[in-house]
């Protein structure tokens, strides 16, 4: 465990060590010690897996926070690996990405001081078990990456995301704060060892310290109602970052979720409902606003709180096991939501990383100008494509391996002898469906508009080759992970089942009926994979010739660009569809006269819960707080003034209440 | 043994459906209409022939016909044909067959816009749009059908009657109507998409493909004829009773294909295809039928 510290502290000081270093080598030494600060924290977290005994520390800062102690268990073993694998690889990568960054002379000094002081604030936040420290480090974490989001803050729109992003993180904060204040007071003790012993005998204590924590960890991890600012932060970041918080970091409100759940003995079946109903509505309407986003990372951003929302879905799942008593549903339904997490770190972060170098490349996240990227980033597209299979789960990849198992739980949930838990588990499984169908429609769409067809602007003519090796090695080796779950499912059910385990407080057994299938399908998408592979071989072996020509125009062959199809028309008969469920903002110039010379159409889809509820409730607070701009007076009389009623206020307060 | 049989049924019997679909419609025109083999030859001399191939492509365009052949190739282990049998008979493995068609899909999807034709883009917008009606439908048919048998694979299907007391046939008519509605729009059939039509903005299917050539194109048409068949056994499955004599229930498979190909056939002759705009409405259908089926397994399950 004492090595575990020790790469903790490597962690804060590398920012300041690389601090040291000139622009240019800066990266470099950050890589460099983080890949040695990650190792060591990597390894009590292997050992855990290794040996299956649960590492404790305890450090004791009396007399102000009193003993803090630290536990690794196979929870926080899991996501430990999780965190520490992918910064790594964004790390890495973010060498070649900010490279063009630095040589225009900007200086990431303060950008690389956070980005090692967030991944250390993630990795305390799993393990610590004291709830004043987690809430500290929750802190730290949110802050630091709030720095990491603004890092363009000379453009106006990437400063109000970020500010967003830090409102909606205090909201979130102060539900969890709330939360840990409730159980605390009853437990009369920090220390979550001490929750458990109170929130395990009171079952009505236990449902609303759940529910309040659901909605704070919920913020965090961009649950709909409380996503608001997820689609607008990611984009802003840099590609990295983004990658590290979509992949990494929102996963910590999971955990949060999880750690509450493993405190609780038996949630209520209203608590499990809910989260089964927010996962869906999150799935489906995450998903949806995807489609409907033509600015790719923003897309992806959407596309996060899907897979959040199929997390829920899992945890949902997993919970009404617990209220109906089946530990074949929360079984399945924990380790399908927890490999989701793994999953989705995966394919997310390879997306995000890989939008990242058609950015870097382009300098726009507009997909309506792009096209074409295929032929001259050809290694960037194939990543991107591998991640757009895997998110869309589907076969041979890791997004199935997933979904199966929350799928196979719901259909063991057939079972349940309730009217409404059968209709809502029937429900659940048909809107999955949706959701997978639709993210083929949002995932085709994306890799179609960017990488295939023709040039639709200057940008793409300009580019004339692929990124450098930095850039997409780590995607490589992230693609080789989606690949390997997806043909090894067994393992990676193996390896999910012990941090199941935590949440249902007690060992699992392996269930080899499980097992057994998992293997199947390992053995049928290799035969798949071979018989592929077969076919494409006979189909070169039949050699013939191929002639070249442009793409048939019904016998007109002077077609251009602009008459592609394009982001928006391609979803447009779905959207349309679906019309009352989003805002449509267009912005047209109609060409006009005889010989017409400029016109334009672009289509953007507004949230409509931003649009609905968020704007008037800011624009009632800025109604409301202008009410006292005049006690703003600028006067230092004045602000004595205040002071001095306060002062009175209190005093006469204690005395009456003294 | 049905192994066997499976695997000579794949190979020629799409192309005999497709055949027998062409005759009905040129029985029903008037016309006397190419022998039932006409598609199987086609295929052969497709297999021949050189390719022309589109600039704009990129090498997803090459792979696809062979990922959506080998992927429909590969769901087929996970539908029960002949004798009801599943060669991989695994609890869910209908979501392996409905992820693998999916698999097919993406691919189907990328390759046509990947030639940058508008044509070609508009007929996967649409492609993508149907899907996303189809699938959810088809799940909700799938797990109703679970829940009232308790059975998690395909086998369901063989048994619903034996579960479903006096709402078996209501519950089997609409289950087969989901089915066939299925049929016709990933089949790309009239009243959804046209096959014969020369019409390119009236069609989905069909112009999603205009830029394959020689085996590409044969390859296509193959597989989208296995799909079909595939979803046709889904219905056999309901249909067929079981543990009958491996000649018997050969025998039936092979007259069911039959009669779907001929009721496709008269479908097409007796409609027209559908305004685009009405088409969602029309697949919609499958949807709330397969809503009432739901309705009916909880009523039976609830209900008494």
């Amino acid at each position: 465990m004492n090595i575990y510290f020790i790469g903790i502290i490597l962690l804060f000081l590398s920012g300041f060590i690389s601090a040291i270093f000139s622009q240019k080598n800066k990266l470099k030494v950050l890589s460099t010690l983080l890949a040695i600060s990650t190792l060591f924290c990597l390894k009590p977290a292997v050992m855990v897996f290794l040996t299956g005994e649960k590492l404790s520390y305890a450090l004791n800062f009396n007399p102000i926070f009193g003993e803090i102690s630290f536990n690794i268990d196979y929870l926080s073993a899991f996501f430990i690996v999780v965190i520490s694998i992918m910064s790594l690889l964004s790390i890495i990568y973010s060498n070649g990405y900010l490279k063009p960054y630095i040589e225009k002379g900007k200086n990431v000094s303060y950008h690389t001081m956070f980005l090692p002081v967030l991944i250390a604030s993630m990795m305390l936040v799993v393990t610590t078990s004291n709830a004043l420290a987690f809430l500290i480090f929750w802190e730290i974490m949110s802050l630091s990456s709030f720095f990491l989001v603004i890092f363009e803050n000379e453009k106006k729109e990437v400063l109000q995301a970020g500010i967003k992003y830090l409102v909606f993180m205090h909201i979130s904060v102060l539900f969890i704060i709330i939360a840990f204040a409730i159980a605390s007071i009853n437990a009369s003790s920090y220390d979550f060892a001490a929750f458990v012993q109170v929130l395990k005998n009171n079952s009505q204590l236990a449902n609303t310290v759940f529910l309040l924590a659901f909605i704070g960890f919920g913020t965090k991890a961009g649950f709909v109602p409380f996503h608001n600012w997820l689609p607008e932060a990611h984009p802003c970041a840099p590609s990295h970052v983004s990658a590290v918080m979509s992949g990494v970091m929102i996963k910590t409100g999971i955990y949060g979720i999880l750690r509450i759940l493993s405190m609780v003995e038996e949630p209520t079946k209203f608590a499990s409902f809910l989260v089964l109903t927010i996962g869906v509505i999150s799935a489906l309407y995450g998903i949806l606003y995807a489609i409907g986003q033509n600015d790719f990372k923003k897309m992806l951003a959407y596309s996060s709180i899907e897979n959040i929302g199929i997390i829920g879905i899992g945890i949902g799942i997993g919970m009404l096991g617990l209220t109906y008593n089946m530990e074949i549903l929360s079984i399945l339904g924990f380790c399908g939501a927890i490999l989701h997490i793994l999953n989705h770190s995966i394919f997310k972060e390879l997306m995000f990383l890989a939008a990242g170098s058609v950015y870097v490349k382009t300098h726009t996240r507009d997909m309506e100008v792009l096209g074409g990227l295929a032929k001259v980033m050809p290694k960037t597209a194939a990543l991107f494509l591998t991640g757009s299979v895997a998110i869309c789960a589907l076969p041979p990849f890791n997004g199935f391996i997933s979904e199966f198992l929350i799928y196979f739980a719901m259909v063991q949930g057939l079972k349940i002898n309730d009217f409404f838990g059968l209709v809502a588990i029937l429900l659940s499984i048909s809107a999955l469906a949706l959701v997978g169908t639709m993210a083929i429609l949002c995932f085709t769409k994306a890799y179609s508009i960017i990488f295939l067809g023709m040039p639709r602007s200057e940008i793409v003519e300009k580019i004339n080759s692929d990124n450098t090796k930095v850039m997409t090695l780590p995607m490589g080796i992230l693609a080789g992970f989606a690949l390997l779950i997806g043909l090894f499912p067994q393992y990676a059910f193996k390896f999910v089942l012990n941090p199941a385990s935590i949440i249902l407080s007690h060992n699992l057994e392996l269930n080899s009926q499980i097992f057994e299938i998992m293997q199947t399908i390992s053995i049928c998408f290799l035969g798949f994979i071979l018989f592929t592979l077969l076919l494409l071989f006979i189909k070169a072996k039949l050699n013939k010739n191929v002639q070249s020509y442009t793409t048939w125009g019904c016998g007109y062959d002077r077609a251009n660009n602009f008459m592609q199809y394009s982001a928006s028309s391609y979803v447009s008969p779905f959207l349309s569809m679906l019309k009352p469920l989003f805002k449509k903002v267009f912005d047209i110039e109609k060409p006009k006269q005889l010989f017409p010379k400029k016109a334009h159409f672009s289509l953007h889809i507004d949230d409509i819960e931003e649009a609905y509820v968020i704007n008037p409730l800011v624009k009632f607070d800025e109604w409301f707080l202008s009410k006292f701009e005049k006690m703003q007076s600028g006067n230092i009389q004045s602000y004595i003034k205040y002071g001095l009623i306060f002062l009175v206020v209190i005093i006469i307060g204690s005395l009456f209440i003294g | 043994m049905e192994i066997i049989l499976n695997l000579l049924v794949i190979l020629f019997v799409p192309f005999l459906m497709i055949g027998v679909i062409r005759k009905t419609k040129a029985f029903w025109g008037g016309r006397y209409g190419a022998s039932i083999f006409q598609p199987l030859y086609d295929f052969v001399k497709l297999i021949k022939k050189d390719y022309v191939i589109s600039k704009t492509t990129t090498k997803v365009f090459r792979l696809t016909p062979v990922i959506m052949l080998s992927s429909i190739l590969f769901s087929s282990l996970f539908v029960p044909m002949i004798g009801s049998k599943t060669i991989i008979n695994i609890p869910c493995g209908f979501l392996i067959f409905a992820y693998i068609l999916g698999f097919s899909k993406f691919f189907s999807l990328i390759s046509a816009m990947d030639t940058g034709s508008s044509f070609e883009g508009m007929g996967a917008s649409r492609e993508a749009c149907f899907t996303t009606i189809v699938e959810p439908a088809f799940f909700m048919l799938l797990a109703s059908i679970m829940a009232l048998t308790g059975n998690y694979t395909f086998d369901s299907l063989t048994k619903i009657i034996e579960f479903s007391g006096s709402y078996g046939v209501l519950i089997c008519i609409f289950a087969i109507l989901v089915l066939f509605i299925m049929i016709l729009t990933e089949g790309s059939r009239v009243p959804v998409d046209d096959p014969a039509t020369h019409l390119e903005l009236t069609m989905i299917h069909e112009v999603m493909i205009l830029d394959n050539s020689a085996s590409d194109l044969a390859l296509i048409s193959w597989s989208v004829a296995i799909k079909m068949m595939l979803l046709s056994s889904l219905i056999g499955a309901i249909i067929i009773p079981q543990d009958l004599s491996l000649g018997l229930s050969t025998l039936l498979y092979l007259l069911l294909m039959f009669i779907i190909s001929i009721v496709i056939g008269t479908v097409e002759s007796a409609m027209a295809r559908i305004r685009m705009s009405h088409v969602f409405e029309f697949v919609f259908i499958m949807s709330s039928l397969a809503l009432i089926v739901l309705s009916l397994v909880v009523a039976r399950m609830f209900g008494g």
